[in-house]
């Protein structure tokens, strides 16, 4: 007798975007199925993981992440090192330091770094603002020249700024837009629309539905993520289907969990122990609810999801 | 000689010179010499943009030639312009293309930019794409004087637009110290007219860098450039045949050409231009071009951020109480047509502020005229409304009511700061224009403070009010071509989808028709979109085909159906924060309503949060209900089961709320005088055999109505 | 919802006669169709209606109690797929293994993770033994883990030495998860004879249906389905397919609650029994059995939990009060924002990150986020006076400095008239600017 399986496969499926250019560019997306439900359908393309550096540096980091970059002097050598990360599949290169209220530093200067690190690496470069969404659109635009040819993707574009990302990044330099929300369906439809009525084809668009660390209001990211993916698969709503990226180190470093030291809480351990946790638990979460690609920092924690990736989408026996 | 012989001369004038230079220049270099222009992936852009042809070398350059003259048909067809337009604009660019085959940098020791390069047009398109930079406008020519094309360069740059010039205008530029380059967004491009073939290069290659346009796309490249650049022209006379010829082309290719050359010249509506008054070329020129202009700062003394929103101003620190409840004040929204208004502009009539006792009343009125193709009066309360919102945010200034109820204070210390009315205008003037940007181009301020053109507008003011009030009691959803749909609510329930009609507003009480239609103007992408209502199915359950469509694509496949006038068949669903809830009462087939702020029992046996945790969420319950308090006295209310005359029971306070309106529908649907007093409440009963006993006593005409299940 | 409250209501005597303890047949009908009161309640509906209406309103998934008394829990009972369809009503449960030989360090590292987050208590509420052939032994483990105030799981495949556990620990409740496609006849005659769940595994899927279908025929309903397999593909393979059987598909033989292994999944590798408890607490996982809980998994994994189990309709509060931050004291500013839970984690973490010791002041905003609980009154300056009044801010603080939340600027001046001596400022709209607004707050 046995069970009978009914699989749950769409005649759409999720956009498939490749970032990056020659033999280490990654695609995500593509899949026609529930996220990881491979038991469906094959995953077209297997979830991939983004190693961050900050332009800011790591001198104050956790020991696992102050080791890693050892020795690097700038932002250059980080780069170098991060793309030899075992487990990673593209750099994310995050301008923190362009912020008006942090270092201030310039567009120009912004720009010949990143210029200077995609020549120095092969590996896909993803490019994330300071979180200053006038000064982002500014420093997109110089970073986007400077990248010009790489096939990048920019992370991100938002209600705010998404004219100016979607114009330079998008049209004129042809590379990938991340289009960001606050966990929320419709604005998220509304802004792939908007940024679609400037001229970038939905093929070319990532959404960043926004990001949560686990227990700090998951349960938007991940009913957001379920309600996309659905409308995208069971829908064929094309102003959906664009895969997803989440950035989870940010939200992961930055909760009391991961940066209460052990002398204030004794009770809790080792403070990298935490933040290493809270990264690799709220990177699966993400990763079961529908991202496509998330963005992590520990070496610990990419080799984990790296392995959580593999044992989920490979074929057996691989 | 008419416009086609024109353009017909212009373009043979320029062919003409492209022939012979480019013979020339084959003679001096061989035919097989190399033609690149530098700095670009898209060869010489014009050509390739409009032929799809690659030119390398001089020879393919010849060909190119020859493809220019088979434009170039003479037939009196508007057609014909555009062609000749086009040929003659790419023959600019051959004579210009010319100069870099014998040369690689031939402006090198002159003022003049020539070619722009493949990164400049990403620099300007960029903005231009963003609408940062609103347009760009190549002048033509020489101004009269030297200090007209100063004003005119200046004023251009002061509202944002990059300036191309072409000709003396540039020395005239020069003699002014106007400073030049592209960086500061003021190009002198060129001695001669057919230096414009470097801005037409510039614009195609625009098109297909943003647009995705493929070359050889003739058609492509005019609608991208008609719909995305806005650029125009202005030529000062005398115009010559080469200039109108390329006019032609800028025509074609959708950019207006504005002129105060009379003599030998047509006006062609939103193209060709006429403006003898030169000092007009800005305005006239921008609305040829649709171009708005964004406000960025707002022009007062005092800070400006919502931080002031709740302030205060008290009595003993109030320069000046501008108080509608004693004297004859208002604020009001008026719609007018584009030529009635100038921009920007900011009238007081009668006195200001520092002509009176410190601590004084006076009377004030606000007209804020508005015009704009998509501009439609029904917005004007939905943007007086937000007056007080604008006007609190500046540091020292208090608003409060709206209409002729207005109650403005100025502090003493703004005041000291310079804060004058003119100011409260400059703040009108600039939300107004950039919060309702996608409907209003333009807008102006009138204020009036002499207080017998106060009592005389306050009047007119009313007029218009009582006009508005009663087309909203005259709007009925049989009225309308189009419903709304509103899923603000969505992101705490997934799958609610509200359908405004003007007979039935949103659960939640805060959203009308006029409401949700102003949303979607405002905001095309936003969470109102229109529902047509073309394929009715049942009329009186209010169930229509597009509706259903409309429920199904913004619930994102949750629900299939609603309709909008009944509560047992496939009722509307509710989000979570409907006003009140209705419930039917079997025993007398009645409804009980229960508004929010009523906790007591109700003859249900349930409260208003036990219904709620019933009907919320997006899911349909039959029988169940969530609406807005001010659909209560709708006559759409339940009608499929027969209307309002179905309520039974209603918490008193709720009663009261809807009291007049409720009798006055009941009078006019059924014949009924005073049917709330039959509707009974917590005063008259919380127990469903009671409350039937009572609607026998009063004789409830629910009595005598079909069985409800 | 299979039937609609009107449905049942039809079927009631509509003689509104209170027996079922509901003051109307409606609003009984109307709490029966949600699922919250029996239909055998009601004294006067017909045998025929009743069983028509029992199976309508039964859930597609079983729900089941384990433990007693404190300890008892309640898992199962799911009735989507999605908990943005409605809501996922039994959170999933934490295990850890623990065998004979490291019994007693084990019991104190999971006596040490107890503690409460937004109203919560977070501990390991079941602990896993794991059978490993000694039955004496087993036996003395279950005594030793009995009455630690953890529901028992008895990992163990032979019915003997599970007879001999259960002689001790029945009445306790635990769960016996032992049977499989050979054992199933006598496990499952002791698991009815002892009155507890029955956990079912098997070598795949297949089997597994078959030999939970062999013995719901044996008339035992009371079951758990170990779901966990040979790989962490092949796991999340079964917790789906299985769930998704029972909701969407009504298959009722798959209506059970899982377990899922982590531990044997990901033996001794720590970090991926984190990743794997997350992907299952989203997932369809029931309970999940862990190597261990340490304070580093659990912190993640409890608060994940927490918020994959919150209501989608109603949000999660915080306590209102005093909420010191950075060793503020009574010397300290106040700043004040809503009980939505999201708002006070994003706003308090903010604050700590500031440095700056402030008290933040909660009020009861009925958990909505700031302008939502302002457009429902429910944020005002008569609420923040009331609270100030009622948590007797102005006697336990001397400081007189309010900050309000940047997005309700309009209330400044009635704050201000409510609360004369305090000087009211207002903080930027996002929480993101607030590092720097505090670091440059110079009051």
């Amino acid at each position: 007798m046995g069970f009978k399986r009914s699989p749950q496969t769409f005649s759409a499926k999720v956009n498939a975007v490749t970032i990056g250019t020659g033999e280490k560019a990654v695609t995500i997306g593509g899949e026609n199925v529930f996220p990881l439900y491979s038991f469906d359908a094959p995953i077209e393309n297997k979830p991939k993981i983004g190693v961050q550096i900050s332009d800011r540096g790591y001198n104050n980091a956790v020991a696992g992440i102050a080791e890693y970059y050892k020795g690097a002097e700038n932002f250059v050598d980080m780069a170098k090192k991060a793309a030899l990360m075992p487990g990673a599949d593209f750099l994310v290169l995050s301008f923190e330091s362009a912020n008006p209220d942090a270092e201030n530093t310039s567009v120009e200067e912004c720009a010949a770094l990143a210029k200077e690190i995609a020549e120095a690496v092969d590996m896909p470069i993803v490019v994330e603002g300071c979180k200053n969404k006038e000064k982002d659109a500014k420093l997109f635009d110089k970073i986007a020249a400077a990248l010009e040819g790489k096939n990048s993707l920019f992370l991100s574009a938002q209600e705010e700024n998404y004219k100016e990302i979607a114009a330079s990044a998008g049209l004129a330099y042809k590379h990938k837009v991340g289009a960001e929300s606050a966990v929320d369906i419709n604005l998220a439809k509304q802004l792939n629309v908007l940024i679609n009525q400037m001229g970038v084809a939905g093929e070319n668009i990532v959404m960043n539905l926004g990001s949560a660390a686990a227990g700090y209001g998951f349960e938007y990211v991940a009913s957001t993520m379920d309600r996309v993916r659905s409308a995208a698969l069971s829908q064929n709503d094309t102003m959906l289907q664009m895969p997803v990226i989440t950035p989870v180190s940010d939200e992961a470093w930055s909760v009391k969990e991961s940066i209460v030291s052990q002398e204030e809480f004794p009770q809790w351990g080792s403070m990298e122990q935490r933040g290493v946790s809270m990264e690799i638990s709220t990177a699966a979460a993400c990763l079961a609810a529908g991202s496509n690609a998330v963005i992590l920092r520990h070496p610990e924690s990419i080799a984990t999801i790296s392995k959580l990736i593999s044992a989920m989408c490979d074929k057996e026996g691989n | 000689m008419g416009l086609f012989d024109r353009v017909f001369a212009g373009a043979d004038d320029m062919l003409a010179k492209a022939e012979q230079d480019l013979s020339a220049a084959i003679d001096e270099l061989g035919i097989d010499a190399p033609m690149v222009m530098p700095d670009t992936g898209y060869f010489l852009a014009c050509i390739y943009a409009y032929t799809g042809r690659k030119v390398a070398k001089l020879s393919d350059l010849k060909e190119a030639f020859d493809d220019v003259k088979a434009l170039c048909t003479r037939e009196q067809k508007t057609e014909d312009i555009f062609k000749n337009g086009i040929a003659t604009a790419i023959a600019a660019e051959i004579i210009e293309a010319v100069k870099y085959a014998k040369s690689p940098n031939p402006y090198e020791d002159s003022i003049y930019h020539g070619h722009f390069s493949d990164a400049e047009v990403r620099e300007l398109g960029v903005p231009l794409v963003t609408q940062e930079i609103p347009g760009f406008v190549v002048i033509i020519g020489a101004a009269k004087s030297d200090d007209e094309a100063f004003e005119l360069i200046k004023g251009y740059q002061s509202r944002g637009i990059f300036v191309f010039l072409i000709g003396d205008i540039i020395d005239q530029a020069q003699r002014k110290n106007i400073s030049m380059g592209f960086a500061v967004r003021v190009v002198p491009t060129g001695k001669d007219i057919w230096s414009v073939g470097h801005i037409i290069s510039l614009v195609v290659r625009a098109a297909m860098i943003f647009g995705a346009v493929q070359p050889g796309d003739w058609d492509a490249v005019n609608e991208y450039t008609f719909k995305r650049i806005f650029a125009f022209v202005n030529a000062f006379a005398p115009v010559d045949d080469i200039t109108v010829a390329c006019g032609g082309g800028a025509i074609a290719m959708g950019f207006p050409v504005i002129t105060n050359d009379e003599n030998n010249m047509w006006r062609v509506p939103k193209s060709l231009i006429i403006q003898p008054d030169t000092s007009d070329f800005i305005e006239t020129s921008l609305e040829a071009r649709d171009i708005k202009i964004k406000v960025t700062n707002i022009d007062i003394p005092v800070a400006f951020s919502n931080a002031f929103e709740g302030e205060i101003i008290r009595k003993k620190d109030t320069h000046v109480d501008i108080d509608g409840s004693r004297l004859d004040c208002f604020e009001l929204v008026r719609t007018k047509q584009a030529h009635e208004i100038e921009d920007h502009s900011i009238i007081l009539e009668g006195p200001d502020i520092d002509e009176i006792e410190p601590g004084s009343k006076m009377c004030a009125g606000f007209i804020v005229e508005v015009a704009g193709k998509n501009m439609q009066s029904d917005f004007e309360p939905v943007f007086e409304r937000r007056f007080h919102n604008f006007v609190n945010c500046a540091e020292g200034v208090m608003h409060t009511g709206q209409r002729d109820l207005i109650r403005i204070r100025v502090s003493l210390s703004a005041f000291e700061a310079g804060f004058r009315l003119k100011h409260i205008g400059e703040i009108l003037y600039a939300k107004v224009k950039s919060e309702y940007e996608s409907v209003i181009d333009k807008c102006q301020v009138r204020i009036y403070t002499d207080p017998a053109k106060c009592k005389e507008l306050r009047a007119e003011a009313n007029e218009v009010y009582d006009a508005r009030d009663a087309r909203l009691m005259a709007l009925t959803d049989e009225s309308v071509d189009q419903f709304y749909t509103c899923i603000l609510c969505q992101s705490f329930s997934p799958s609610h989808v509200c359908i405004v009609t003007p007979e039935r507003l949103g659960l939640c009480g805060a959203v009308s028709w006029l409401d949700a239609k102003a949303t979607f103007e405002l905001d095309p992408n936003g969470p109102s979109q229109i529902v047509t209502k073309n394929s009715l199915i049942d009329e009186r359950l209010g169930a229509y085909e597009d509706v259903n469509e409309a429920v199904s694509k913004y619930s994102h496949g949750a629900l299939e159906k609603v309709t909008l006038y009944s509560i047992m068949e496939d009722p509307m669903t509710s989000c979570g924060c409907f006003e009140c809830i209705c419930g039917i009462e079997p025993f007398s087939n009645g409804v009980v309503i229960v508004n929010r702020e009523h906790t007591g029992m109700t003859p249900l046996g349930m409260t208003f949060s036990e219904m709620a945790s019933m009907t919320g969420g997006g899911v349909q319950t039959p029988g169940f209900m969530g609406h807005g308090k001010h659909f209560i006295a709708s006559k759409k209310f339940m009608r499929a089961e027969g209307g309002p005359a179905r309520i039974v029971w209603m918490p008193k306070a709720l009663k009261e709320i809807v009291h007049d309106k409720l009798n006055a529908t009941a009078k006019d649907l059924y014949g009924i005088d005073d049917f709330c007093s039959m509707i009974g409440d917590e005063t008259v009963t919380e127990d469903a055999e009671a409350l039937l006993e009572h609607l026998g006593t009063v004789g409830h005409p629910v009595l005598e109505m079909e069985p409800l299940l | 919802m299979a039937l609609k409250g009107l449905d049942i209501f039809k079927l009631t005597p509509k003689t509104n006669c209170k027996e079922c303890g509901n003051p109307t047949c409606m609003a009984f009908a109307m709490k029966a169709a949600q699922g919250s009161v029996p239909i055998e309640k009601c004294p006067y509906l017909s045998d025929d209606a009743k069983a028509k209406l029992s199976e309508a309103t039964a859930p597609p998934m079983k729900s089941l109690k384990i433990g007693v008394n404190e300890t008892e829990h309640t898992i199962g009972g799911e009735t989507v797929l999605f908990r943005h369809d409605k809501t996922f009503v039994s959170k999933n449960l934490y295990a850890v293994n623990v065998c004979a030989s490291c019994v007693d360090e084990k019991l104190k590292e999971i006596e040490n993770v107890d503690y409460e987050r937004i109203g919560e208590r977070m501990y390991v509420e079941l602990i896993n033994l794991v059978y490993e052939g000694d039955k004496d032994a087993y036996v003395e483990l279950v005594n030793k883990t009995l009455n630690k105030g953890r529901v028992l799981i008895l990992d163990c495949e032979c019915v003997d030495a599970a007879r001999a556990a259960l002689d001790v620990c029945a009445d306790a409740k635990p769960i016996l998860n032992g049977a499989n496609e050979e054992n199933y006849e006598q496990m499952n005659a002791l698991a009815v004879e002892k009155k507890v769940v029955l956990g079912v595994r098997a070598k795949d899927i297949d089997a597994l249906y078959d030999t939970v279908a062999k013995i719901e025929a044996l008339g035992n309903k009371e079951l758990v389905l170990d779901v966990t397999g040979s790989s962490i593909k092949e796991a999340f393979a079964n917790a789906v397919q299985v769930r998704r059987a029972a909701i969407k598909d009504k298959d009722r033989t798959f209506g059970y609650p899982s377990i899922i292994n982590a531990a044997a999944l990901a033996k001794d590798d720590i970090n991926m029994q984190t990743a794997l408890a997350s992907v299952f607490t989203l997932k369809y996982g029931s309970i999940i059995i862990m190597q261990s809980m340490s304070y580093a998994q659990a912190l993640p994994l409890y608060g994940l939990r927490q918020n994959i189990y919150t209501d989608p309709q109603k949000p999660m509060k915080v306590e209102p009060g005093i909420y010191p931050i950075n060793g503020a004291d009574e010397n300290s500013v106040c700043c004040t924002t809503v009980d939505f839970a999201l708002t006070y984690f994003l706003v308090s973490g903010e604050l700590e990150r500031s440095g700056v010791p402030v008290n933040l002041l909660i009020s009861d905003s009925g958990g909505y986020s700031v302008l939502t609980a302002w457009a429902a009154g429910k944020l005002s300056a008569s609420s923040i006076a009331k609270f100030i009044k009622e948590f007797d801010v102005e006697n336990k603080i001397k400081n007189r400095v309010l900050i309000l939340p940047g997005k309700v600027a309009v209330l400044k001046g009635e704050v201000e008239e409510k609360l004369p001596d305090w000087k009211i400022i207002i903080a930027p709209n996002e929480a993101v600017s607030i590092v720097k607004y505090f670091k440059e707050l110079e009051v």
